[in-house]
């Protein structure tokens, strides 16, 4: 038998779905009600990126992609995962980018309009990240301390961030800025897949709805 | 009393009572399986030393971090191992934080004698192999491991040669290597040829027994104990069973005291001669209570488990 053919993606994942849920759970308990800052300034970026203030909106989600990195990675998740130490540096990779997008405005689409349909479609991803996702696990019978939340929890920091991004930033600038925000939700909705989560399947829809913005936006800005 | 001063024991009774001491005396002085009163043992790695036939794993199962709920959910799965005469708990750095779990249900549960702790050095968790073992001692709070295998096989000759040294310092029991899912069969056969390995940890279980070919004649010839991991096949043969509403057959219940599927599946694995013990998975005390009781009662016999092989593949 072949080593690798015969591994399986269960393989990767070392532990069960009530494991993953109690850690989601654990950050609502633990850092509630940080929850209420944390969508302000979700909500905040979205308007900001909007009123075309495209460089601040940028430089907002950074310090909790910082966050994200050190509260979920580096001090719960790695405990149960000896990759999660290198998401979280990636994360923190992610922040340091928008920070330096910020501070530089590179490639920033300076005057986003909501009927150009890629940026409608990065306003309702961001919507569909600040608003429906926190109220996905109570809506199907979870308890509210396991509501996923932009930057408290790491599927909806990076799903809000697609969206954001897709507003905001054009050309290459968008590619690299969406690709660890991609990543992690490719390695998310994997997990959930093998932890029998329907979530899995929300955020592989998302994932490709972001692509097809993306794309769309890129041939769209094209001379 | 009475009956001795009463009774005087005659020439023919003298000589079957002398017959029957020397016969004793020439049996091993541990059978290779023996029903100690509760758990089936097995004797391993060619010494006087037995341990109990179902163990525990840890993959997956024992991963919960720092939670408290859960950690002493956990501790109450290991409370019942113990009260139900289990020995052997495996785990591996490999597994996240199930070394870290382990020796908070210890601290917890205090260390009983009858644990044999099993760990796996694993090159991608970083360090030497002997930094390794210091550490996950400090993780389990144990003192010593009885046995420390190199997982999957990376960096076998390096990690070998280590424990080897270890074994031979006192700092570990026994030595051995682990393979899952069928993997490199024959890298093993041939460590397991040419080394002096105690345990060898592998696949096994009623739908996959490649390992019936080689490694277990192998096994018994060489005198080297075998752990069967998977022995539900990572929990798929127990759902497919539920999802089938498979009923266990009469016959298992009167040929090898089988009540559920649990002891249907892991009488088969450890009723095979060269096989040492099963290492289940469970988060859960009733899941515990059901694999603990596969090793209490009647084995199946060779024919017996032909027919539950023959039965599992009908189905």
């Amino acid at each position: 038998m072949n080593a690798w053919t015969s591994y399986r993606l269960q393989d990767f994942i070392p532990f069960t779905a009530e494991v993953y849920f109690r850690l989601l759970e654990r950050m609502g308990e633990t850092f509630w009600p940080l929850h209420l800052l944390t969508l302000t300034l979700g909500g905040a970026t979205l308007a900001l990126a909007l009123r075309h203030r495209t460089r601040l909106a940028c430089l907002l989600p950074a310090p909790l992609w910082a966050f994200v990195a050190v509260a979920f990675f580096f001090q719960r998740y790695a405990e149960l995962n000896w990759a999660g130490g290198y998401v979280g540096y990636a994360f923190i990779a992610q922040a340091m980018l928008l920070i330096l997008m910020a501070l530089t405005g590179w490639s920033m689409d300076n005057a986003p309009r909501a009927t150009n349909p890629p940026v409608a479609i990065g306003i309702a991803i961001a919507l569909y990240g600040l608003i429906i996702m926190p109220l996905m696990a109570p809506l199907s019978g979870g308890p509210w301390y396991q509501a996923e939340v932009f930057g408290i929890h790491a599927d909806p920091t990076a799903v809000t961030t697609l969206g954001l991004v897709l507003i905001m930033l054009r050309g290459v600038a968008l590619w690299i800025a969406v690709i660890i925000p991609a990543l992690w939700l490719l390695i998310s909705g994997l997990t959930l897949q093998v932890l029998g989560s329907a979530g899995a399947t929300t955020l592989f829809a998302v994932l490709v709805i972001a692509l097809l913005g993306i794309v769309w936006k890129s041939i769209a800005s094209k001379p | 009393m009475s009956y001795l001063i009463k009774h005087r024991i005659t020439r023919r009774e003298s000589l079957t009572l002398i017959g029957a001491t020397l016969a004793a005396t020439m049996l091993p002085s541990v059978p290779l399986f023996a029903n100690t009163g509760g758990m089936h043992q097995k004797a391993f790695a060619g010494t006087d030393k037995t341990l109990p036939v179902i163990g525990m794993g840890t993959w997956r199962t024992f991963n919960v971090g720092s939670d408290p709920t859960l950690l002493d959910a956990r501790t109450e799965v290991v409370k019942a191992f113990f009260e139900h005469g289990g020995g052997l708990i495996d785990s591996s750095p490999m597994y996240g934080s199930a070394p870290d779990v382990m020796g908070y249900a210890l601290q917890q549960l205090g260390t009983p004698e009858s644990l044999f702790s099993a760990e796996k050095v694993w090159s991608p968790a970083g360090g030497s192999a002997r930094e390794q073992v210091a550490e996950l001692k400090d993780r389990w709070t144990v003192h010593h491991f009885d046995l420390v295998q190199v997982h999957n096989l990376t960096d076998w000759r390096e990690h070998l040669a280590a424990l080897q040294e270890m074994k031979a310092e006192g700092v570990i029991g026994h030595v051995g290597i682990t393979t899952s899912h069928g993997r490199r069969h024959d890298k093993v056969e041939q460590i397991m040829s040419s080394e002096d390995i105690d345990f060898v940890q592998l696949t096994y279980n009623i739908t996959h027994r490649e390992a019936e070919n080689r490694l277990l004649p192998l096994a018994e010839e060489r005198g080297i104990g075998v752990i069967a991991n998977r022995p539900y096949d990572g929990g798929n043969l127990i759902k497919h069973l539920k999802q089938r509403n498979a009923a266990l057959p009469e016959w298992a219940n009167e040929e090898c005291g089988c009540t559920t599927w649990a002891d249907f599946l892991l009488k088969f694995i450890v009723s095979h001669p060269a096989i040492t013990c099963a290492i289940p998975a469970t988060t859960q005390v009733e899941h515990m209570r059901e694999n603990m009781c596969a090793g209490h009662s009647l084995m199946p016999s060779a024919d017996a488990r032909q027919r539950m092989a023959d039965y599992i593949e009908s189905l």
